[in-house]
């Protein structure tokens, strides 16, 4: 069996360069790489089309040529797509699928079209008002017409069987991370949230079969290498975080000052891999399902649905995970964020749960001050361990 | 040597429109009638984004558009205790100051209505007009392109508890990718055109729920008319501002948005544009220019930045540039009468939410400006950078590039917002406006 930490070297080398594994891949195979934008295209589609579906990933690099196409005050993923686009990093991308709508990602897709003439950017909108009459036919007649215009492009049909078992094959997948994250929460499985975001971050871009078998093995192997969990250890819930994958180094610093991630409703994390695809029948009608699925699952607050909470949500996963606090890690100039962070805020502030919220950003990362604040946050949380919870709610700190 | 821009000029350069004053009357007319809609017993209904306010109209209904509210406190500088609000509550500053604005009024509106809950139990100070919004009966989000408008309406209806029924359409952005795609053409324009009238025959079902009673077709078709009307006049008037020197300016056209996107649609805005179209037809007859001095036309690229209109417009009246067209202005609000079939109005009326200017994309949107700045003959363009509104910057570097490489016109960015004015720069737009008249001089000089 693989060893573990080989496992992680993969991972992490895959996570540090998508492009490089997918300009790899393209050699050894001679088939396309279809890219998509987060966070809702269905790389199933692409896969079953015999491409490698890859979702473009926020670049480390500083931004340069991206700065003539995008203003500075947009999130940093999508300043880094259209920075990359405009650099050539994007080349090895036959095509680009994406139905998301955030009016930031559709800046930089427009950028992108421009800046990559010969690469075919596909679009159909997806209903993002998820719970009206219509939503589930309108969500399979968007992917019905992502498909069409896929089949246009390859030249040939995606068949229906095809489907399934692409979406068999990331239903395994997305089952064997679910299944990390069970062990991680009972303290089966040691990983860090950096491990963890390598886990789910390199899904994103590998071979899905590849990366299964990875996976797997990182589950059969990880009651050999079972921790003793520091006792003092605060169980933390990391949230938010759409489009781009925090920064690891954020996520070691909030470990090192003595907290556990134990749960997650991160993009890079739970959010992508919380719900499977019906197997059987129509796949059009399952992708449409899940699509519905998926927001009645992890809500996500680029979507708008009144039945559903994304505060209710959180405070019952914290609740599963036992978590002590939350924090909330949010990229500078997220809109759909910002628009439901306040709602976080007051249900947790109501509900007496101690959250932080700390906002990151592509270029520079004040990491010592973020490491004062989440210091005293942990702190705060020691504190209140013994004494019964007081009426008087906490919310918010530093 | 570069030719010296004219100095500005004392106060008072702008020459504005006389009969665009009755805009102000009209719109207080109206802020009124919003502010009694609870006393007369009226359903009220908050929308924000496309003007679907006739349907509201028609039933009855008194509609709140949230820009509009927003852009009022703005242009009254009285934003503040909304924005405070707002702040207060949680929403960060980079949020769409629009709807940041907005659900502050909503914050405060709560607050000053929930007696029983301490927390929120305030009296609203006399001038603070951020809590006299009547709360809405219902919401209806109807908002092209920007996902923002969607998310706001979402977080206005949770503010509320979650109790107020809430409706929304879905307007897809208009991607263009198809061979035959064009402006209001095209398999993707069609279909989508569909989609929207369908979902707004849907709309009037839900709000006939809401009140109760058949909904008033006629009642509809007879507001479309004169909307219809009105749109003509103002397209013509604005047409005729291909004119030299141009008998009205961009902040003229900028007063006369609330006559066309969200006053009553009743035969006073027929008569308003009537007017409109009248006195710059007069202008341009005995050739009175908007700009006494006009000697460089410009195109405004960007929403407008509500808490500095008149003073923006003094500012370019002061360096003789009369600022003819922009992408808000002239490609937005009831901009195409003529898809407008008065007698089966939601077709039409859903193809004019759809061809709100940020709902193309840049292929689209790109040669729709560039005919524009041709149209009106203009020798630059500035953009304003909205900190804000990303649906109005997303394509602000592909058009500036586009206007350089295909028109060899001039362009210049300065930053601002719609209507939060701690993100205007003063000095960056003189500078910048003064570099680019600069420019403009020296390419006149080297073309003799
Ligand atoms: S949802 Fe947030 S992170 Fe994603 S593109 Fe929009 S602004 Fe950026
Ligand atoms: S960001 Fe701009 S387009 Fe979007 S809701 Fe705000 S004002 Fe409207």
């Amino acid at each position: 069996m693989t060893p573990r930490s080989e496992i992680f070297e993969v991972l992490a080398k895959v996570c540090a360069d998508p492009m490089g594994y997918a300009r790899a891949w393209k050699t050894r195979t001679g088939r396309r790489v279809i890219g998509s934008f987060p966070m809702n295209f269905p790389s199933e589609m692409a896969h079953a089309a015999g491409a490698l579906p890859l979702i473009i990933q926020e670049a480390e690099d500083p931004i340069t040529a991206g700065h003539g196409l995008l203003f500075p005050f947009y999130c940093g993923f999508t300043r880094s797509a259209v920075d990359q686009a405009a650099k050539g990093d994007l080349a090895v991308l036959d095509a680009i699928m994406f139905g998301d709508h955030c009016v930031q990602l559709l800046g930089a897709a427009d950028a992108v079209r421009v800046a990559l003439p010969d690469t075919r950017v596909i679009f159909f909108q997806l209903i993002s008002s998820m719970c009206d009459p219509w939503t589930l036919g309108r969500s399979k007649e968007s992917f019905e017409k992502l498909r069409f215009e896929l089949e246009d492009f390859i030249g040939e049909p995606v068949r229906d069987d095809a489907m399934r078992a692409s979406i068999a094959l990331f239903n395994r997948g997305r089952q064997a991370m679910r299944e990390l994250y069970r062990m991680r929460v009972e303290g089966r499985v040691a990983l860090t949230a950096r491990e963890m975001q390598y886990v789910v971050k390199s899904s994103m871009v590998m071979d899905r079969a590849e990366h299964l078998e990875l996976v797997e093995a990182l589950v059969a192997s990880a009651s050999e290498n079972l921790p003793q969990p520091e006792k003092r250890a605060v169980r933390l819930h990391l949230s938010g975080h759409f489009c781009q994958a925090p920064k690891p180094e954020l996520l070691d610093m909030i470990e090192g000052c003595g907290a556990i991630v134990v749960g997650d409703d991160l993009y890079h994390g739970y959010r992508y891999i919380s719900t499977d695809v019906g197997e059987e029948g129509n796949p059009m009608d399952s992708l449409a399902r899940w699509y519905l699925d998926r927001n009645t699952g992890v809500p996500c607050p680029t979507r708008v649905q009144n039945d559903v909470d994304w505060d209710a949500f959180l405070l019952d996963a914290m609740r599963k995970e036992s978590a002590e606090g939350m924090i909330v890690l949010m990229a500078k100039f997220c809109e759909p964020h910002m628009y439901y962070y306040p709602e976080v805020k007051e249900a947790f502030e109501k509900a007496g749960m101690p959250h932080l919220l700390i906002e990151t950003e592509h270029e520079s990362m004040a990491l010592e001050h973020m490491r004062t604040r989440v210091e005293s946050f942990l702190e705060l949380i020691k504190r209140r361990r013994g004494v019964a919870r007081a009426n008087t709610p906490e919310g918010e700190v530093a | 040597m570069n030719a010296p821009v004219t100095l500005p000029k004392p106060p008072g350069a702008a020459n504005k429109l006389k009969s665009t004053r009755m805009a102000g009357k009209l719109v207080n007319d109206y802020w009124e009638m919003v502010w009694r809609a609870k006393e007369e017993g009226k359903l009220v209904c908050w929308y924000e984004g496309s003007s679907i306010n006739p349907f509201l109209e028609a039933a009855d209904i008194v509609w709140v558009h949230g820009e509009a509210y927003s852009a009022m406190l703005a242009a009254r500088h009285q934003e503040g205790p909304a924005q405070a609000a707002a702040e207060e509550r949680g929403y960060l500053r980079e949020l769409c100051s629009y709807a940041r604005t907005h659900l502050g009024c909503a914050v405060n509106n709560q607050r000053h209505r929930n007696g029983s809950d301490s927390a929120f139990a305030d009296v609203p100070a006399d001038e603070d007009i951020s809590a006299k919004l009547p709360p809405p009966d219902m919401i209806i989000s109807a908002y092209a392109y920007c996902s923002t408008g969607q998310q706001w309406d979402e977080m206005t209806s949770r503010l509320f508890g979650k109790k107020i029924p809430i409706f929304n359409v879905s307007i897809p952005w208009i991607w263009a990718s198809g061979k035959d795609a064009g402006y209001c053409r095209g398999q993707e324009w069609e279909e989508t055109s569909r989609y929207v009238a369908r979902q707004l025959e849907e709309m009037v079902k839900f709000i006939e729920e809401q009140t109760g009673k058949p909904y008033p077709w006629d009642r509809l078709r007879e507001l479309m008319g004169n909307v219809k009307k009105a749109s003509e006049l103002r397209l013509e008037a604005m047409d005729m501002c291909r004119a030299k020197p141009a008998p009205a300016t961009l902040f003229d056209w900028s007063v006369s948005i609330a006559p066309i996107n969200q006053l009553p649609c009743t035969t006073d805005i027929v008569d308003y544009f009537t007017n409109v179209r009248n006195e710059v037809a007069e202008r341009v007859r005995t050739g009175e220019a908007a700009v006494p001095k006009e000697k460089y036309r410009l195109f405004f690229d960007g929403i407008m930045n509500w808490n500095k209109l008149g003073w923006l417009a003094e500012k370019f009246a002061r360096y003789d540039a009369a600022v003819v067209a922009g992408r808000y202005t002239h490609m937005a609000f009831w901009q195409e009468p003529d898809l407008i079939d008065p007698n089966n109005p939601v077709m039409g009326m859903g193809q004019n939410y759809l061809i709100c200017p940020n709902n193309h994309s840049s292929p689209i949107l790109i040669d729709l400006i560039m005919g524009l700045c041709e149209k009106y003959e203009v020798d630059g363009i500035v953009f304003h950078a909205t900190r804000t509104c990303r649906a109005f910057t997303n394509p602000m570097f592909m058009i500036a590039q586009e206007a350089t490489s295909r028109l060899g016109i001039q362009t210049t960015m300065f930053e601002g917002d719609v209507a939060d004015e701690t993100f205007y720069k003063d000095e960056l737009l003189n500078t910048r406006v003064e570099a680019m008249l600069e420019a403009i001089d020296q390419k006149r000089l080297s073309a003799f």
